[in-house]
């Protein structure tokens, strides 16, 4: 989907857990998440902790949205 | 560490008044185990079928499968750490009851998951179809929350292979085999020039249905570490898993390991089978991280030249596969790697969700999405309108007439990543 999205021209940012994978199979953009089961949340923290930290992914995902790219690149900070 | 197994090959299983083994007949007093299996206050009602090779009986949804053992020498008991207190097994004396499993069913948590028949075409994707199976029933008590229910219904299998194990203590087998693995300083003087080899066991740890045990250990929450083969024989690893039941390692599995078994046989001959290395199949990226790092570390530190590695499921860990697999390699240790394939119905698709120039050495196990037909049967011992449900099935998959339309990988053990079954497209 991502490599389908960025053919009709729209830049993808891949939020996902298993960086390998999406390296292997070509986003360009890639935003390491939590874990496999609970990418976005984590079910171990309060509620507002996990609201500060689903706000900082997709604060770091929107930056990476925005980022010129000249190779495959992960968004670790 | 030298472990004998004692084989009584089971022939027939029947119910009877008293529990025995008899001139390869195994005989279940079942009033007798379902009250030692009712004393587990979590489980409201057990109740015992047999199905054997050949009949028209179809079980679902399968949880796990276990093969009968009892320790008759040596320190420890069967499944340590779970049944018996946590003592290293492996050693001495242990009998088989060869031809016979406990297989356990019910509904468990809402997506428990395996189909097993016992005769037709869905016969030849399972090796369970050729054993003669003693099938617990398990319900639990009303409102008991799904991480007790795994584990009730999980002991429950164990109880029962125990419960049957016991009774082959005083028969005679009719072989015995002997498993002997030497420490790495008599192995290098033992034998000098043959090539040393390891293998490195991958175990599923994702959670609720995905957990493996390790002498009682939830195995997530252990670094990688090493085991004498033989320790496996007794029941040192026990299977919590059974979802997308294909390429799952039912307790049997274990207990019965193809890759040590093949590499017993070469050991000492054609190489030097140093040892297990055990690992696991985490959810969270750095956890795989450090997981691969330490089993090349531990291959690098026993000095292996190669390594086997077996995969167990599929999706997010083919990246711990190829995580062992690179940096393994990377050490200049030659690996071989044993996995399946989720390649599409039509078995065009990319078969592995990872991939790296290092993993040139494989070994399939086969393609999971295969379309199967499963023709109605005489009985159906479980819940059959889960198939509809399961992994690998969907809506419409139980027919009227009670045909079941799947993928493969809704079969108990039809594509496992230990090389367990016998079909090949050859």
């Amino acid at each position: 989907m991502v490599k389908e999205i960025e053919r009709a021209g729209l830049p993808v940012v891949h939020m996902c857990t298993v960086v390998p994978i999406s390296l292997t199979v070509g986003a360009n953009r890639i935003v390491p998440t939590v874990a496999i089961p609970h990418p976005l949340g984590n079910p171990a923290l309060s509620i507002e902790e996990e609201k500060e930290l689903r706000r900082k992914l997709i604060d770091k995902a929107l930056k990476a949205l925005t980022t010129e790219v000249e190779e495959q690149t992960v968004f670790e900070q | 560490m030298k472990l004998e197994l004692g084989n009584i090959f089971i022939r027939d299983i029947r119910f009877d008044s008293v529990s025995k083994v008899e001139k390869g007949i195994l005989f279940v007093n079942a009033d007798e185990l379902r009250d030692h299996l009712l004393e587990d206050e979590n489980i409201k009602s057990v109740s015992l079928e047999i199905a054997r090779p050949g009949e028209s009986i179809r079980i679902l949804p399968v949880k796990d499968v276990i093969e009968p053992r009892v320790k008759v020498q040596g320190s420890g008991g069967i499944f340590p750490g779970i049944l018996s207190k946590v003592s290293t097994v492996g050693s001495g004396r242990t009998h088989v009851l060869k031809g016979a499993a406990v297989v356990t069913t019910g509904k468990i948590v809402g997506f428990q998951e395996g189909i097993i028949d016992m005769s037709g075409p869905g016969a030849d994707y399972t090796p369970f179809s050729k054993l003669n199976n003693l099938v617990v029933v398990c319900e639990p008590v009303d409102g008991l929350k799904q991480y007790a229910h795994e584990k009730a219904v999980r002991l429950a299998g164990l109880k029962a292979a125990a419960y049957l194990g016991k009774l082959a203590k005083d028969v005679e087998p009719d072989e015995v085999k002997v498993y002997e693995t030497p420490s790495l300083k008599e192995g290098i003087e033992k034998y000098p020039d043959l090539p040393r080899v390891a293998y490195v066991q991958m175990l599923q740890t994702q959670g609720l249905l995905h957990d493996t045990y390790v002498y009682g250990l939830d195995m997530k929450h252990s670094l990688p570490t090493m085991l004498y083969p033989t320790e496996l024989m007794d029941g040192a690893v026990v299977s919590g898993n059974c979802v997308s039941a294909c390429d799952k390692n039912t307790t049997y599995h274990h207990l019965n390991n193809p890759v040590v078994h093949d590499l017993f046989a070469k050991h000492g001959t054609e190489l030097n089978f140093v040892g297990v290395i055990i690992t696991n199949e985490n959810v969270y990226l750095a956890d795989k991280e450090r997981s691969s790092d330490w089993s090349a570390k531990l291959a690098e530190f026993f000095g292996v030249d190669g390594v086997i590695i077996s995969q167990e499921g599929f999706g997010n860990p083919d990246t711990d596969l190829i995580m062992n697999c690179k940096k393994i390699e990377a050490k200049g240790i030659k690996t071989v790697i044993i996995t399946d394939e989720y390649a599409g119905r039509d078995g065009a698709s990319q078969s592995l969700a990872d991939a790296d120039a290092s993993a040139d050495a494989v070994v399939t196990a086969g393609n999971a999405n295969m379309l199967v037909s499963l023709p109605p049967m005489e009985k159906v011992i479980g819940h059959p309108e889960v198939a509809n449900v399961i992994a690998g099935g969907f809506e419409g998959s139980l027919q009227q007439d009670g045909t079941i339309v799947v993928e493969l990988q809704a079969i108990t053990g039809a594509t496992n990543e230990l090389g367990f079954n016998k079909l090949s497209a050859r």
